[in-house]
């Protein structure tokens, strides 16, 4: 299969501390691939190298072909990356709809993009007016994959989607994700193995800043060894 | 609605007290008083506003406390100055100035000179240092060279003083004659933008690498096109112009005045932020230093350039008339009569620093707050002062905003420097006091909230000038035979007693947003 991004070997520092320690991520086009590891391995680190957020000081960063090290960051995204923050970070000052519109990468795109995104999320539609922080949890998550699809992205890069949401608001989440995954090529970061299981086709393990297991997830699933050695769960 | 009085409570009540407090304030004068003391607190409100506006946006969206912000206010007023008194020297200018500016302008067009060629590590190190020694000493051949028409600070007779002096009894003094006779005019104007680009060239090397994805169209060109006009304009057209400024009539002289300040505070800010400010973004201690540095620069450069006395900012004639029929008793006959007071409530109130600087506030007020609320620039902003990062993750150059944000905030300063001017007077530490305003007013009400720094602004007026009032009535304590008369070391101690009481209750000010 095609591979749409590839990260090798990357070595990232915040500050003064070496956060990431050599992470592989190898995505082939049109999956999901589930980004695994306890609370402070290095996953959202690692999808914020990726965008150059927090640029890598070693090791390649490919996208499409292209090699992005060294970019700066909104032009790696311009190139067609769309990233959901963990945490729900939308702007909560801005209403919903200035949410999407700031999401523009061309003029039209939200008007373009809008049917597509209030089928997804019929939600949305009738709290366009509303300003960010009145959403409740889950309409702000959604809001915030929403905006990862208002402009043109072959990859999306999602952190956390099922944190602190109710296990409805999870089920209405994991099949937009499923629908997107169609469309789009999907990185994943998930702490609910469940959930990360049912969706992603392959995995990558980040333990202390290091890659250190990957693989197809349907394989994963059946070694309870390595599912406990690594992510602590049953 | 319910639920919105529960949220606010605090707020609601603070609000209320406030109200009370300004209406006992007002039971205890005339209605002449009032009127005139009311009017007062918003002009003094509106000139901090238009300096913590600024201020607030920039702290906001780029995290830099700019404490050069009221160096900049006044720097803006004696800019205005110089364009309503001196003319000449405001033509003279615009050439070098255009000129040296110039190089910034290509800053879209410079990726595509460093990208090829494999340069040796040293050369790349010694190279940008090197460009830009050079382009400072060609700037330095030639800017002290270049001929400008000025006051002298030395002499009396021909000092700022004088030519302010008697611009406001309606005589202009001759304005000196100067020639390029020190320089060539040819190798000034084609060595200033040469030096400019060099120097912005040098400028961008240090940069992190940028050669993808900035597309160099003829769009990058315009900036500097434009720039290149207006010095040819003023370099060919001197005398014309200068000529065809000093017979303008003084309100359109004015109002070219008020203009003139705001752009070239842009500008200033521009550069200040493409210079200095842009390497020290992951130092903000050093910024700091920076910035305060640039204050007491600021202050010394005018100083010098103007000199130490202080002087007046002659009003236009619109803001000017006396006469008969003034103080002018109704909107007609001020219309009929350009006087500069107009009766109301039998208080006698000075039509430009009581009338017109307020509302040019809630112009200003109310246009920067379409920009925010109804330009794709103001949602960046807006969404810039909450998330930098995401905002960067969508694809947006959020770098490029900053400098439009310093530019936008320096504006508003050297517009509330100019403004302040003919009711001020100029000199050179009138923009501390204003600026300590500016910051009381911003802890009031929210650091980073616009509608905040308006509320604080108007707040922190009123307060200062309520209490001036009561110094010169007193207030009678109750059940006393006592007259209580504020000293005026009082003044600032209310605005920051006010300060103090807020923020222990609403520790983020009036409508600053809680972490
Ligand atoms: N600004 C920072 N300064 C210092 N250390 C940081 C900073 N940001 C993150 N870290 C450290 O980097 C490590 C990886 O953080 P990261 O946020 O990538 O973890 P994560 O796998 O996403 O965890 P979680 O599941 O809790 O979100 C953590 O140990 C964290 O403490
Ligand atoms: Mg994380």
């Amino acid at each position: 299969m095609e591979t749409i991004l590839d990260v090798q070997n990357i070595h990232t520092f915040i500050g003064q501390y070496h956060i990431l320690q050599g992470v592989d991520v190898r995505v082939p086009k049109g999956s999901i691939t589930a980004l695994l590891g306890r609370n402070g391995a290095g996953k959202t680190t690692t999808l914020k190298s990726i965008l150059g957020l927090t640029p890598p000081r070693e090791g390649k960063v490919n996208f499409e072909g292209r090699d992005v090290q060294g970019m700066r960051s909104f032009d790696i995204a311009a190139l067609g990356i769309g990233f959901v923050p963990e945490h729900r970070a939308i702007f909560r000052d801005l209403t919903v709809e200035e949410n999407l519109k700031l999401a523009e990468r061309k003029k039209d795109d939200y008007n373009c993009k809008r049917e597509f995104i209030f089928e997804l999320f019929p939600d949305l539609k009738r709290l366009i007016a509303l300003p960010g922080t009145s959403l409740s949890g889950g309409q702000q998550q959604m809001l915030a994959i929403a905006r990862a699809l208002v402009a043109d992205n072959r990859l999306l890069l999602i952190d956390e989607p099922s944190e602190g949401l109710a296990p409805v608001i999870i089920e209405h989440m994991m099949s937009a994700i499923r629908q997107l995954s169609k469309e789009t090529t999907i990185i994943l970061v998930e702490q609910n193995f469940l959930v990360a299981s049912q969706l992603a086709e392959q995995y990558v393990i980040i333990e202390e800043g290091r890659s250190v297991k990957s693989g197809a997830m349907k394989d994963l699933v059946n070694d309870k060894a390595a599912i406990h050695r690594y992510l602590g769960a049953a | 609605m319910n639920t919105f009085i529960r949220k606010n409570l605090v707020l609601l009540i603070i609000l209320t007290v406030l109200a009370a407090l300004f209406i006992a304030a007002a039971q205890g004068m005339d209605n002449q008083d009032f009127v005139i003391t009311l009017l007062r607190g918003l002009s003094v409100g509106s000139v901090t506003f238009l300096v913590a506006s600024g201020f607030s946006l920039i702290f906001g969206l780029l995290d830099v406390l700019n404490l050069a912000h009221g160096t900049l206010f006044m720097i803006g007023a004696y800019i205005g100055w110089t364009v309503y008194v001196r003319p000449d020297t405001f033509v003279d200018l615009l050439t070098p100035f255009a000129l040296t500016l110039s190089g910034f302008a290509l800053r879209d067009v410079y990726p595509l000179l460093s990208a090829p060629k494999p340069v040796p590590a040293r050369m790349k190190r010694i190279l940008p240092w090197a460009l830009i020694l050079v382009s400072l000493l060609i700037f330095g051949y030639i800017l002290p060279r270049y001929p400008i028409a000025i006051w002298n600070v030395e002499n009396y007779a021909q000092s700022p003083v004088t030519y302010a002096f008697m611009t406001d009894q309606g005589t202009r003094l001759p304005f000196p004659v100067v020639a390029f006779d020190r320089i060539s005019p040819i190798l000034a104007v084609i060595g200033l933008p040469f030096a400019s680009i060099l120097g912005t060239f040098a400028l961008s090397l240090f940069q992190r690498n940028t050669e993808h994805a900035i597309r160099t169209t003829w769009k990058s060109f315009i900036g500097f096109a434009l720039l290149l006009i207006i010095a040819l304009v003023g370099f060919i057209f001197n005398d014309t112009l200068t000529q065809s400024l000093a017979a303008l009539n003084s309100n359109w002289l004015f109002f070219t005045a008020i203009v003139a300040a705001t752009l070239s505070g842009a500008g200033l800010g521009a550069l200040m932020e493409a210079t200095l400010i842009r390497p020290l973004y992951s130092r903000p201690i050093y910024q700091l230093m920076l910035t305060l540095g640039m204050s007491a620069v600021g202050i010394e450069m005018v100083r010098a350039v103007w000199g130490r006395p202080e002087f007046v900012m002659p009003k236009p004639a619109f803001f000017d008339g006396a006469g008969e029929a003034c103080p002018a008793t109704t909107f007609a006959d001020w219309w009929a009569n350009k006087c500069s007071t107009i009766l109301l409530l039998d208080g006698r109130v000075r039509v430009y620093n009581e009338i017109f600087i307020p509302l040019v506030g809630i112009v200003v007020l109310i246009a920067v707050w379409m920009l925010l609320q109804r330009t794709r620039l103001g949602m960046v902003i807006r969404a810039g002062v909450q998330d930098r990062e995401m905002v960067e993750a969508l694809g947006i150059n959020v770098r490029r905003v900053f400098t439009m944000v310093f530019a936008l905030g320096v504006g508003l300063a050297a517009l509330g420097g100019i403004l302040a001017a003919p009711s001020m007077g100029l000199s050179n530490v009138m923009g501390e006091s204003l600026f300590l305003n500016a910051l009381i007013a911003l802890a009031i009400g929210g650091l980073t909230n616009y509608p905040g720094a308006a509320l604080g602004s108007v707040l922190v007026g009123l307060m200062q000038q309520f209490i001036i009032k009561y110094g010169q009535i007193g207030i009678p304590i109750p059940f006393t035979e006592i007259l209580f008369k504020p000293t005026p070391p009082l003044v600032p101690a209310s605005t920051v007693l006010l300060m103090v009481i807020i923020l222990l209750i609403l520790p983020n000010g009036l409508l600053g947003k809680k972490e």
